[in-house]
């Protein structure tokens, strides 16, 4: 559904000298820096796939939706999305897409919400029977009956927001673009649009892309991750696998009835390749890579050899894989 | 074709939209009045209290140059009902409006107009032709029954040159990445079709019919009316400049979009 | 004190070189500006002589130096004004250690120095190579011109304090603003020399404190008039700027008031 071939984005950036005289100079010949905001990204999507592209603050991530969303011409490289070039046949290809920027409002300010659907299915030229049901259906899921005729600038952020995404599938798109979604708002609503969403792929097998900072935002929802870093792509893959990459592995505590030292535990573990660290007297943990044999060999050994009256169990999470490959930029070199 | 079907039956839907606003906010609406009432009665001033010192300007007579300015204000009107985004930079390209913009499936430049039409520009309608209505009587001025046609396309086309030209500066906004006083440009520039152009040196009189070609907006349709049979070719052509000019700048308007840059990251 | 005005002088300064567009872009509307109501006022003269007190290469300075100074005088305090006071900003700056009025007097002078060098110089110089133009014979003549401009200046500065003022006890009130500029193009004398006006108009605008910012300093400009009634014109201009104070000084009062009892 999406194909995204060695695609490119340059952006030219003034660089103002300093001074007064400097910007004196400025007015007559300015000088330029090129930046490489979306650097050689190649991927595909199948229909009713629903992902999250994530990376830091000016990875590269907003460039690269308002290209697939057609605001912005790539420099280099090509987009195939629904057999629409996006930036080439703008008013086809949007017919066929709903965009939500979490920053930005698409709803008339001083009116209701239900004026502005009202004036985005004239738009989208909406059938006027089925749009209808397809609005009430969206009205009642994302519970926004009870301020629908209220004035935009009185509602709450939370409220806003789900009105935004209704806005949004006024015409059944296809395909759905989510930059930022959550940015700002309680857990409560947070988990409302998610499961919205999750319905929707479920029901009309929607095709659901996000960007976002919020890593409960990709557990909830996606199953693939792509994670961008200084405007290249350095992951593309499962929750999953991105876990075992960047993952500091699974970490066993092991509260021991006697006093157990490192060196002894090292020794009943033999070459196995783990991380051993006293945390005390009685406390040990061992860090083992993310891997199916690893964990039962090191626990049955560990059971079998010590008396041991306490196991904790626990696996990275997302959020710390992501702070792993922010932090950790030699390693992304080395995976790229 | 059918884009442009489609864009007229949205336009209605818009225009409720802007009044339901309106009355929702009950801005200034007396002010706004008052100050497009002042600034073009500003100009019928300046013509009253220079003919108090002289007959003619160049071969013109007061009524003649009163009726020019009445006719500039209905297109100039029109004009700014349509395209009333003074405030494009601002709030499309800095504010990144244009990001919402561009995800729909109506023309860009057509939803900008739509977003910022200001019906109540109409007035200006009104209070040129009153303006005309006075002149035409002191000249003894006798019109056909079909000129009330050619005055709707005269019109209709000197709006739309200026639409061209203000869109294409407007487009200015996509390749600069700092504020633009583009406002102030078309403040100052309007006015300058409103003179008989042989007033003016050749080098003016060739920028104000072939570069900014606002002798089409004022004094070459309006020469019609006065029966001044040497610019009727002028006169003629105004439709001709309005269908080019409108889309050179629709041209660099769509050249632009492709230059756009977002806002933020 | 003083270094903290000079800084938002020079910040004002630096922001307006900053944008590249509006420069050129002003340049382009001044040169246009000016050239057309050259050739105006040249269609208007005919072949006369004289008209409204003023020879027809009087008027060309006239017109010329009128736009240069206006390059100077002009700004949009009322509207920034407006502004801060619409988005609620106006409380904060309140409760800063400076008087607000100056800080906004202080970034106009900033922006008008800025054009006046950059705008206005190279134009006049342009300009004086098209068209005959006649400057100042003499130093004191120059020196009468810049006092006069710096009092304009300050007078087309404090009406726009005041129109911004009166966003605090309007809300809205852009059209007005808006109104304003235009009114005062017209009457300061910028499109018309105020000695083209019939007598009574004439007699009217006395009363009006408009033809100080514009009329007053291009007539001294233009030589018209000699040194002993440049300086009169001066004095009428300083004291309009004792005038203009009241109502500033009353309104700012009553402003503060109404901050402080509806809390903004």
């Amino acid at each position: 559904m999406i194909q995204v071939n060695h695609l490119q984005k340059d952006f030219r950036i003034h660089q103002s000298r300093p001074g007064l005289g400097g910007a004196f100079r400025d007015l007559f010949s300015r000088e330029y820096k090129t930046v490489k905001a979306v650097d050689d990204l190649s991927f595909t999507v199948e229909e009713g796939e629903m992902f999250a592209l994530i990376g830091e603050n000016g990875a590269g991530k907003s460039t690269t939706i308002k290209m697939l969303t057609g605001i912005l011409t790539p420099s280099d490289g090509e987009i195939v999305i629904n057999g629409y070039v996006p930036f080439k046949q703008r008013e086809d290809y949007v017919r066929s897409i709903g965009v939500v920027f979490g920053q930005r409002s698409q709803l008339w300010w001083d009116l209701s919400p239900l004026e502005s659907f009202r004036l985005l299915k004239s738009v989208y030229k909406v059938d006027e029977i089925e749009g209808e049901k397809w609005l009430e259906r969206l009205i009642e899921e994302l519970e926004i009956t009870p301020f629908v005729s209220q004035p935009v600038r009185k509602l709450s952020l939370g409220q806003r927001m789900r009105c935004e995404v209704a806005a949004s599938l006024i015409h059944k798109p296809r395909l759905l673009f989510l930059d930022e979604p959550t940015v700002g708002l309680d857990v409560l609503v947070k988990q409302k649009i998610r499961e919205f969403l999750r319905n929707l792929n479920e029901t009309e097998n929607m095709t659901i892309l996000l960007t976002t900072h919020d890593v409960s935002d990709i557990e909830a929802l996606c199953k693939r991750v792509l994670v961008m870093d200084k405007g290249k792509l350095i992951f593309d893959g499962l929750l999953n696998d991105l876990k075992e990459k960047w993952g500091n592995g699974t970490e066993v505590s092991f509260q021991m009835k006697k006093r157990t030292s490192a060196a002894v535990l090292r020794q009943a573990l033999g070459e196995m390749p783990c991380k051993i660290e006293q945390i005390n007297d009685f406390t040990l943990s061992v860090k083992v890579a993310r891997s199916q044999e690893m964990l039962p060999f090191v626990l049955s050994t560990v059971m079998s050899s010590f008396e041991v009256s306490d196991v904790k169990i626990e696996e990275t999470s997302t959020e710390d894989i992501v702070r792993n490959i922010y932090s950790s930029d030699q390693e992304v070199a080395s995976h790229a | 074709m059918q884009n442009m079907r489609h864009i007229f039956s949205i336009f209605a839907d818009y225009l409720s939209q802007y009044f339901k606003t309106r009355l929702a906010y009950r801005t200034d609406f007396i002010g706004d009045f008052v100050s497009n009432l002042v600034s073009e009665l500003i100009n019928l001033i300046f013509i009253i209290v220079v003919f108090t010192h002289v007959p003619l300007m160049g071969d013109w007579t007061r009524d003649e140059i009163i009726f020019i300015y009445g006719f500039f204000l209905v297109p100039y009107a029109l004009f700014s009902m349509f395209f009333g985004f003074w405030d494009f930079n601002e709030r499309y390209i800095i504010r990144g409006e244009m990001d919402r913009i561009l995800t729909r499936p109506i023309h860009n430049l057509a939803q900008v107009c739509l977003e910022s039409i200001a019906p109540d520009r109409i007035f200006g309608v009104i209070t040129g032709i009153i303006i005309m209505g006075y002149a035409a009587i002191q000249l003894d001025l006798s019109f056909y029954w079909y000129d009330v046609f050619i005055f709707i396309g005269l019109s209709i086309s000197g709006a739309l040159i200026y639409g061209g030209v203000y869109t294409a500066i407007a487009a200015v906004s996509f390749f600069s990445d700092s504020r633009t006083g583009i406002a102030p440009m078309i403040y100052n520039i309007q006015q300058y079709g409103r003179y008989p152009v042989d007033v003016y040196n050749k080098a003016i009189r060739f920028v104000l019919t072939y570069v900014l070609p606002f002798a089409f907006v004022g004094v070459y349709p309006a020469a019609y009316f006065l029966r001044k049979e040497v610019w009727y070719t002028y006169a003629a052509m105004t439709p001709v400049v309005a269908v080019i000019f409108f889309g050179i700048g629709l041209i660099v308007w769509n050249w632009g979009v492709t230059k756009y840059r977002g806002a933020g990251s | 004190m003083r270094k903290l005005y000079m800084e938002l002088i020079r910040m004002r300064f630096l922001t307006m070189l900053a944008y590249r567009v509006n420069y050129y872009s002003g340049i382009i509307i001044y040169a246009i500006n000016i050239g057309a109501y050259y050739f105006l006022w040249g269609a208007i003269y005919g072949g006369q002589q004289q008209l409204g007190g003023l020879t027809v290469e009087q008027m060309t300075s006239y017109v010329a130096i009128a736009w240069m100074s206006r390059a100077f005088y002009f700004n949009n305090i009322d509207t920034e004004i407006a502004q801060d006071v619409r988005e609620g900003k106006v409380a904060i700056e309140m409760i800063r250690p400076y008087n607000y009025l100056s800080v906004k007097t202080a970034q106009a002078f900033g922006e008008g120095i800025f054009r006046f060098l950059f705008f206005a110089g190279p134009g006049i110089f342009l300009i004086s190579l098209i068209i005959p133009f006649s400057f100042p014979a003499t130093a004191s003549g120059w020196g009468l011109y810049l006092i006069s401009l710096m009092c304009a200046f300050l007078i087309n500065t404090q009406i726009n304090l005041v129109t911004g003022l009166l966003t605090f006890f309007l809300f809205r009130n852009d059209g007005m603003m808006r109104a304003k500029r235009v009114v005062v193009d017209l009457l300061s004398g910028l499109v018309l020399p105020i000695s083209f006006f019939p007598g009574w108009a004439q007699t009217v605008m006395g009363y009006l404190p408009f033809q100080a910012v514009n009329y007053y300093p291009s007539l001294i400009f233009t030589g018209a008039i000699t040194t002993q009634r440049s300086w009169e014109l001066i004095g009428f201009q300083v004291i309009w700027m004792f005038v203009i104070l009241v109502p500033i000084l009353v309104m700012w009062r009553l402003a503060r008031n109404k901050l402080v009892v509806q809390g903004g």
